[in-house]
């Protein structure tokens, strides 16, 4: 089946400053696709020219093989966009902006009241309804900009930070929304810049810094490309022998041993799932007695510290 | 603000129309006032769309709405439409003040010059959305709409026949003949029934240009909205 968006070459240019850089970026359809990176590494601007608000400085997209130059028009009929700054009008309330955009995307009268009550209750808006959206604070008005996305279940949705300045449970209610929007056929293209939203909810994470794409691919996959990444340290009963430590080594997953207290080794290898077991036959065999063990795999954060020699956190301070 | 309108219209009606009517030699001046006044407060009121843009900028509403699911044709048309209606639903019952005051003589060319005074205000919002993408400044906005509605509103007919216009200076005659205003204020006239001093004789001159207006800000307006409202342009 072919990609429902291939990106080829996209860049945009503001006078000197080069916001997205050669994009080249295919997603498949029914995927939650996140794009990683920290504010000003070129998310949002990709986001608003696939949603065709902008237009690219070179090269295209090619949105359910409509092309965002040539067929904008075609591109909306299938996108919906939940923005990273909720965009309410601002003389409205919470009802008016959602039934008004449902009303815009073409649900009908009927179908409109049942799902913009539906969405609005799920997301704990309901009793606010008629609030004017002044009133709202900064995460109820990012719950009213994500239920028009919710409501309209687009094709191809486009989710910018869905869940900033929204409360913990809050944010796993809108996963498993966005999620249970996924399992209905949407396609979703998240663009976030928390780490355990990308990890838990994308199918394939793709990391972008200075509107560059360094690398897109499953989570766990990202996570295994880090030689060395995952860690395991293991506390002794006694302290181990030469032989041990030689026999640990001799695992083509183990990329170094090293001990860190007298009974205690750290481990760094790769796939930490798959080794540790032999690694527990192996200790049994040589009679060593294990106190405690203790196994971490890299998160995304070291898989976009390896790729760009910064933490997102890091990267986030120093804007670009 | 709709109030203070209401009292302004009222006050110009009760004073300035009632005075000036007694000082100037033209038969039946006070009702030709009367329409006039109607005509450039529904102008003053349809050209607020353009200051909505400004707002919208602000509050980035400018990405949502090119983000939606329309043409950017559908979009301008909507606005426009959305910016002539409001002015109508604040001018309505100032445009029924005056209908009161001029009487209507004749129903069906009332309902003519009705739907003559909407395309109007559709075409001054168009004209309003239009200046407003291009020049991207509010306060440079609001200057050359102070501007505009002094030169666009004094040089039509909205205030005083075309005869003393073109006998003042004939320039001025020249543009209050091509001025939307005009246009509005002489259908508006002919279908109340403000006969005694039309200064074009048959009123589809005016209705022509009134179309014609309204068809020029909505191809214009299409064009510039969408090559000047990119988002992340808009500084």
């Amino acid at each position: 089946m072919p990609p429902i968006i291939r990106i080829e070459n996209l860049t945009k240019k503001f006078g000197n400053f080069t916001a997205v850089d050669h994009l080249n970026l295919e997603v498949e359809e029914g995927e939650i696709l996140g794009l990683l990176g920290p504010n000003g590494a070129g998310k949002t601007t990709t986001i608003l020219m696939l949603a065709t608000v902008i237009r690219p400085t070179e090269g295209t997209a090619y949105v359910g093989g409509y092309d965002v130059r040539k067929n904008p028009d075609k591109v909306r009929e299938l996108l919906g966009v939940a923005f990273q700054e909720p965009k309410l009008l601002w003389v409205s309330t919470p009802w008016d902006v959602v039934n008004w955009h449902a009303k815009v995307c073409g649900l009908s009268t009927q179908e409109r009241k049942q799902r913009v009550r539906e969405v609005l209750e799920a997301l704990d808006m309901w009793d606010y309804r008629h609030r004017s959206v002044h009133a709202l604070s900064g995460g109820m008005r990012k719950r009213v900009e994500i239920a028009k996305v919710l409501i309209q279940r687009p094709k191809i949705a486009i989710v910018d930070e869905p869940t900033a300045q929204i409360d913990v449970v809050g944010k796993h209610k809108i996963w498993r929304m966005l999620r249970e929007l996924c399992d209905s056929g949407t396609t979703i293209i998240l663009a976030t810049n928390e780490l355990y939203e990308a990890d838990v909810l994308s199918d394939r994470v793709g990391i972008m810094h200075r509107g560059r794409l360094l690398v897109c691919d499953t989570p766990q996959k990202l996570k295994d490309s880090i030689v060395g990444g995952d860690v395991v340290e293991i506390q002794f009963e006694v302290e181990p022998s030469p032989k041990i430590i030689e026999s640990l080594d001799q695992f083509k997953e183990v990329v170094k041993v090293i001990r860190t207290k007298a009974s205690t080794l750290r481990l760094y290898l790769n796939k930490v799932e798959e080794v540790v077991p032999k690694i527990m036959s192996t200790l049994m065999m040589e009679g060593a007695v294990v106190s405690s063990i203790r196994m971490s795999e890299p998160s995304l954060d070291d898989v976009f510290a390896h790729y760009t020699g910064l933490t997102l956190e890091e990267a986030q301070k120093g804007g670009r | 603000m709709v109030i203070m309108r209401i009292i302004w219209f009222a006050s110009q009606i009760a004073f300035f129309g009632l005075i000036a009517s007694r000082m100037v030699a033209v038969e039946d001046y006070f009702r030709y006032y009367v329409g006039g006044l109607s005509v450039m407060t529904l102008y003053s009121a349809a050209v607020f769309i353009g200051f909505d843009i400004y707002e919208e900028a602000e509050h980035g509403v400018f990405e949502y709405l090119l983000s939606l699911p329309v043409t950017r044709r559908q979009l301008v048309l909507g606005r426009s439409i959305g910016g002539g209606l409001r002015a109508f639903i604040y001018v309505g019952p100032l445009i029924c003040i005056s209908l009161y005051v001029i009487g209507i003589v004749n129903p069906l060319n009332f309902l003519l010059a009705l739907f003559s005074l909407f395309l109007f205000a559709f075409g001054v919002s168009g004209m309003s959305i239009t200046l407003a993408v291009v020049i991207k400044s509010s306060d440079r906005f609001d200057i050359l709409m102070g501007v505009l509605d002094a030169l666009i509103v004094r040089l039509s007919t909205a205030m005083y026949p075309l005869s003393f216009v073109k006998e003042a200076n004939p320039i001025y005659g020249w543009i209050a003949n091509f001025n939307p205003v005009t246009y509005a204020a002489e259908l508006f006239r002919w279908g109340a029934g403000v006969e005694s001093i039309l200064s074009f004789e048959n009123p589809l001159l005016p209705l022509l240009g009134i179309v014609l207006f309204f068809g020029f800000f909505m191809f214009v307006g299409i064009v510039l909205y969408d090559k000047s409202i990119e988002g992340g342009g808009w500084r």
